[in-house]
């Protein structure tokens, strides 16, 4: 049987870690294929809904990062998520998720080296823990597209 | 139904050397909603832009996704070839094939998978991208300039120059600020006022400036291109169009004893008074608490001398309500006295000043007509200290930071002395020298060798009388932190350069951010220098940062620029990535419940209050409402909105969802 | 008559206020319910005794309540810092409520929000030492054991939304579970659902809730949803000195920051 490949999704601002995940390329650094990026203008802009989504869609593991504190573009977003996430960690932690499979990081535009190594990292540690099948999923993707509406414009 | 268009972009070879790129446009082709999937060797090429361009018409698309290089890249680009083909630019986004996919992975079957998969949740996004239209707000082309010192002085002139309307406030009774009350400029010795008031007259004379002084910002509000500010002109008892500066009522106040501001308290001044010969505008004022009508209620007698009937003693402090587009915070600075310093005897020896005190007595124009005599007996020293660091640099106490042009002035002021008092002999402790400039380090040189100033390395650590002399003790530090002393006639204390006393106040008067020594802080310490974290508030001189004339009149001029060029055009135009607020129909009309908890974490304050009423205006409910002139789009709101009633355009939670849901 | 009766009478007589919400008998003995005394001789409805746990502060959100005039409201010392709470966040305004404060000595009205603050001053506040030890019985189990246990509590969940109805601080005319445009938490009560409810209420309520445990007492599966809540003003308390609902500045734990806050976490 094939080793279990994880998905891991990541959750970044566009200023710094996205930035620094193009650094990344322009280096041409090599780092897992399993993350796949979401790209916000700001960590503050990261609600925790969006990982308890990402965990119900399927995710086995998270990372979300920003800039390094005083880098934010918009100054203070990253200050105003860092306490957020510390909450909801806690939480996660009481109600028995493992917070091994969420992973906050600061990567700024000029770390490209360590966001390769921030992903291979947090793919190994998940893959080690497993698929993350405890959590419960979300139903089929046919039923969701009804439930997520679609609007269109010209 | 969507119709959206995918273009793979092989990058040459940097997308298609590991990625297959027919694959994932095959696939891609798969995806519901899409109706046109294709490969090209280069995208960005005139041939690439046009087959997006043609397949819009063509395909009817509805939205685009662009699946090549990073949006940080070439997402301007590719926008602007969608709006060119007849689409809103904003329905076009762009997945990141080559950073994020081929350049850091290998040729694998998962690179390609990956590839497909980050098509796949931009095609999700873009399914639910809306048109966007960029964001238009008129400017209203008058900058207000707060602060008449020489960065206000020389922000208002550049503005002014370039065509535009300036309101100067300016709190005391006399532009100039600082620089008026200096003796001689460093590293030239050009003598300061002489550089300076010209410039003062010429604000004074200038067809778009219009100047108030003594007054104050009382209030602020509005946003970019759009503020309100409401001003205090603080009654001057004088009615200044009949006032002609003859002077006679400052002649003949009887009160002549009020020890004088600008001479830094080594001279007096009367209660009807200008602060200097020199002052713009040149028309006194009533210090109403010395004056002897206003305390004991008789005297009058400037009233009765002036020829022009322009005494005001019932005058009231007027408020002036102006719009401007644009604010230049110029508040400048204030110096630690001497009673801040304890082993220097708390202020209590008069012969220990301040170095702008030393300034004043090194003035041709001060109260001892440039000779430096004491204040204590008027006598010339003969032997004198010069302190530097003292406070800055002392996170003891509470002033960690470097007033930066202490090194520089000392040495001014230690060779001024020493070419006034030629036998006298002058010593400089320091910690370090500080004397990066044009002709700085050369300046200080001159200073210790052809002006033969002792240069002491080390601290002082006390200062206290013996026989009339102040015997300054401290180490030598070059030479094996050997302990010396000094008799000195008088000691000059290079004291820290720190924040005006009410710059917490006037921060959050115009909602802009201050540090911990509340100096007003810049949007970005290396690109942004000039500018505030609020928009269309731009800083210039000391109340930013300690700093000196050249520099100061540097960030005065980049600060005019910034604002001349957002006075170019008569509406700014904003990307349209802002946070709106969501409104439902009756009864509820928004889910927004208005607990406002949103408003303290915009890093922005572009959260505003709405009421929304009744036709015939009672008040169902107050929401949030965003100043789309003020957000910059951060979403820290939005994440923070429990009812969603505050989405971000460009990113919303359906797209971010569908992000998610495409996983 | 006693002294809550008979303050309730003299505010409704002198028109100082429309109606007096309070406690009364229930249907049971043991059982108490909100009454609302809107004429002086009802006063002696009012009881006030162990068994009045109910959180009434959030009837006087209540359209109805509010279309009867100015309301005073039999509290104890959660209902005074839920109306500060509810002050904070723009919901009431100051002399719109009388307090009524009982448990706690002589039942002196409060008239304004200066006044509560100032009574909440000198009330002692914070966990019990069982409510701690209830928490701190939950973060000692093994990771798995937590998960277990939640699922297992969850799993009773049936999504009735009682802990909603009962608590003052949830007055948002929308709840999230009833945003469809995207659906963030699907409808049936299925352990996804179950979970998602349940964090994102203690998450919306981190740094706001003032612990009065209606929540709980609501809940007909008797879900001990009041320690996730607990769990997070503990950690708003410890790691930003929240404690909400003691005046009526504007001080939400995270609407602010301090550059210093913790992040060992973040790598």
């Amino acid at each position: 049987m094939a080793e279990f490949e994880p998905k891991v999704v990541a959750f970044v601002c566009n200023w710094c870690t996205y930035a620094g995940a193009d650094l990344t390329g322009t280096s041409r650094m090599k780092y897992a294929t399993n993350v796949r990026m979401i790209r916000l203008p700001c960590t503050g802009r990261i609600d925790f809904m969006l990982l308890l989504q990402a965990f119900g869609h399927g995710a086995d593991g998270i990372i979300v990062s920003g800039c390094h504190p005083g880098d934010c573009h918009y100054s203070a977003g990253n200050f105003h998520a860092r306490r957020r996430w510390m909450l909801f960690r806690e939480l996660l932690d009481f109600a028995g998720i493992d917070l091994r499979r969420v992973h906050f990081s600061w990567v700024s535009a000029a770390e490209g080296a360590k966001w390769a190594e921030l992903v291979n990292d947090v793919v190994n540690q998940v893959r080690a823990l497993g698929p993350y099948d405890e959590f419960p999923k979300r139903l089929n993707r046919q039923s969701l597209e009804q439930l997520c509406s679609v609007e269109v414009g010209r | 139904m969507p119709r959206i268009g995918v273009f793979i972009c092989h990058c040459g070879e940097n997308i298609s050397g590991t990625v297959d790129c027919a694959e994932v446009a095959k696939v891609s082709a798969e995806f519901p909603g899409v109706v046109h999937s294709v490969d090209y060797k280069y995208m960005c090429s005139d041939p690439g832009q046009n087959l997006i361009k043609n397949a819009i018409q063509e395909k009817k698309l509805t939205g685009v996704v662009v699946a090549a290089c990073s949006p940080r890249m070439h997402e301007p680009t590719f926008r602007r070839a969608c709006a060119e083909g007849g689409l809103n630019p904003f329905l076009c986004e762009m997945a990141n094939l080559r950073e994020h996919c081929s350049w850091v992975h290998e040729k694998l079957p998962a690179t390609t998978e990956k590839a497909i998969d980050l098509v796949r949740i931009m095609v999700e996004k873009v399914k639910r991208n809306r048109p966007l239209f960029s964001i238009n707000v008129p400017v209203t082309k008058t900058a207000l300039v707060l602060g008449g010192g020489i960065a206000g002085i020389q922000a208002a002139l550049d503005i002014a120059n370039a065509g535009h309307k300036v309101i100067m406030v300016e709190r005391q009774a006399s532009i100039g600020g600082h620089m008026a009350q200096l003796s001689e400029t460093f590293p030239t010795l050009d003598c300061s006022q002489c550089i300076l008031t010209p410039r003062m007259v010429e604000v004074a004379q200038h067809p778009n400036i219009t100047l108030y002084t003594y007054a104050e910002l009382e209030k602020l509000d509005g946003f970019i291109g759009n503020f309100r500010a409401v001003i205090r002109k603080k009654a001057k008892s004088i009615d200044e169009k009949l006032c002609t500066g003859c002077g006679v009522c400052f002649q003949k106040c009887p009160n002549k004893k009020i020890l004088s501001e600008f001479n830094t308290h080594l001279g007096t001044r009367t209660a009807i008074y200008v602060p200097f010969p020199q002052a713009v505008p040149n028309k006194p004022v009533i210090d109403r608490e010395h004056c002897m009508y206003f305390q004991k209620g008789k005297c009058r007698i400037c009233e009765k001398f002036c020829p022009t009937k322009a005494i005001r003693f019932d005058q009231q402090d007027e408020l002036i309500e102006v719009n401007v587009g644009a604010v230049v915070a110029a508040t400048g600075y204030e110096v630690k006295d001497t009673d801040f310093f304890p082993e220097y005897g708390y202020g209590k020896y008069p012969d220990i000043i301040t170095g702008l005190q030393f300034e004043r007595l090194a003035s041709a124009s001060g109260p001892t007509g440039g000779v430096i005599k004491r204040p204590s007996d008027g006598r010339i020293p003969e032997t004198i200290a010069f302190i530097a660091c003292a406070g800055s640099r002392d996170p003891a106490k509470g002033i960690s930071y470097c007033s930066k042009i202490c090194c520089m002035y000392t040495a001014k002021h230690a060779m001024l002395y020493k070419h006034k008092v030629h036998q006298g002999k002058a010593y400089v402790f320091y910690m370090d020298i500080r004397a990066g400039g044009k002709m700085y380090e050369e300046f200080v040189r001159r200073t210790i060798e052809e002006d033969e100033v002792h240069y002491v390395r080390g601290r002082v650590s006390r200062i206290y009388d013996r026989d009339g002399k102040l015997v300054v003790r401290g180490v030598d530090t070059l030479l094996n932190a050997k302990p010396i002393e000094i008799e000195a006639d008088m000691v000059v204390l290079a004291t820290a350069m720190v924040a005006q006393p009410d710059a917490e106040e006037l921060a959050q008067k115009m909602k802009v951010s201050y540090d911990e020594n509340k100096f007003l802080s810049e949007a970005h310490p290396k690109l942004r220098p000039v500018e505030m974290n609020t928009a269309g508030i731009f800083v210039a001189g000391a109340c930013q940062a300690p700093k000196d004339i050249p520099e100061t009149v540097a960030q005065a001029s980049a600060a005019a620029s910034k604002v001349a060029g957002l006075f170019s055009k008569d509406e700014l135009s904003r990307e349209p990535v802002v946070a709106v607020v969501s409104r439902t129909g009756p009864p509820e009309f928004s889910n927004c419940v208005g607990c406002f908890l949103c408003e303290s974490a915009c890093p922005y304050q572009a959260i505003e209050h709405e009421e929304i009423k009744t036709r015939d205006g009672k008040l169902i409910k107050t929401v949030a409402k965003i100043n789309q002139g003020v957000c910059q789009g951060c979403g820290t709101c939005v994440a923070l909105c429990r009812t969603k009633s505050i989405d971000l355009q460009g990113f919303t939670n359906e797209q971010i969802f569908a992000e998610l849901v495409s996983l | 008559m006693n002294e809550l009766q008979q303050t309730a009478k003299d505010l409704l007589e002198k028109n100082a206020v429309a109606v007096v919400i309070g406690y009364g008998m229930g249907s049971e003995p043991s059982l108490r319910r909100a009454v609302f005394v809107r004429k002086p001789d009802q006063a002696p409805q009012l009881i006030f005794d162990e068994s009045c746990r109910q959180n009434l502060a959030f009837y006087v959100l209540k359209p109805e309540v509010k279309a009867l005039g100015k309301a005073a409201v039999v509290a104890r010392t959660p209902t005074l810092r839920t109306l500060l709470q509810l002050a904070t966040e723009n919901q009431i305004t100051d002399e719109s409520v009388v307090a009524l404060p009982v448990g706690n000595g002589s039942v002196q009205p409060l008239t304004n929000f200066a006044a509560i603050e100032q009574y909440l001053a000198n009330v002692p506040r914070g966990f019990t030492a069982q409510e701690q030890q209830e928490l701190a019985a939950i973060k000692s189990k093994t990771l798995a054991d937590r998960w277990a246990f939640w699922k297992s509590e969850l799993s009773r969940c049936i999504k009735c939304y009682a802990c909603r109805a009962a608590c003052p601080m949830c007055y948002c005319s929308k709840c999230i579970v009833e945003v469809n445009q995207p659906q963030w938490v699907p409808v049936p009560s299925d352990m996804l659902g179950n979970l998602e409810w349940n964090v994102i209420r203690a998450m919306h309520l981190a740094g706001r809730c003032i612990s009065c445990g209606s929540c709980a007492d609501a809940c007909p599966a008797h879900i001990r949803i009041d320690l996730l809540n607990q769990l997070l003003a503990t950690e708003a308390m410890q790691q930003f000195g929240a404690e909400p609902g003691l005046s009526v500045r504007k001080d939400y734990a995270l609407a602010t920051f301090k550059p210093t806050d913790k992040e060992e976490f973040i790598r």
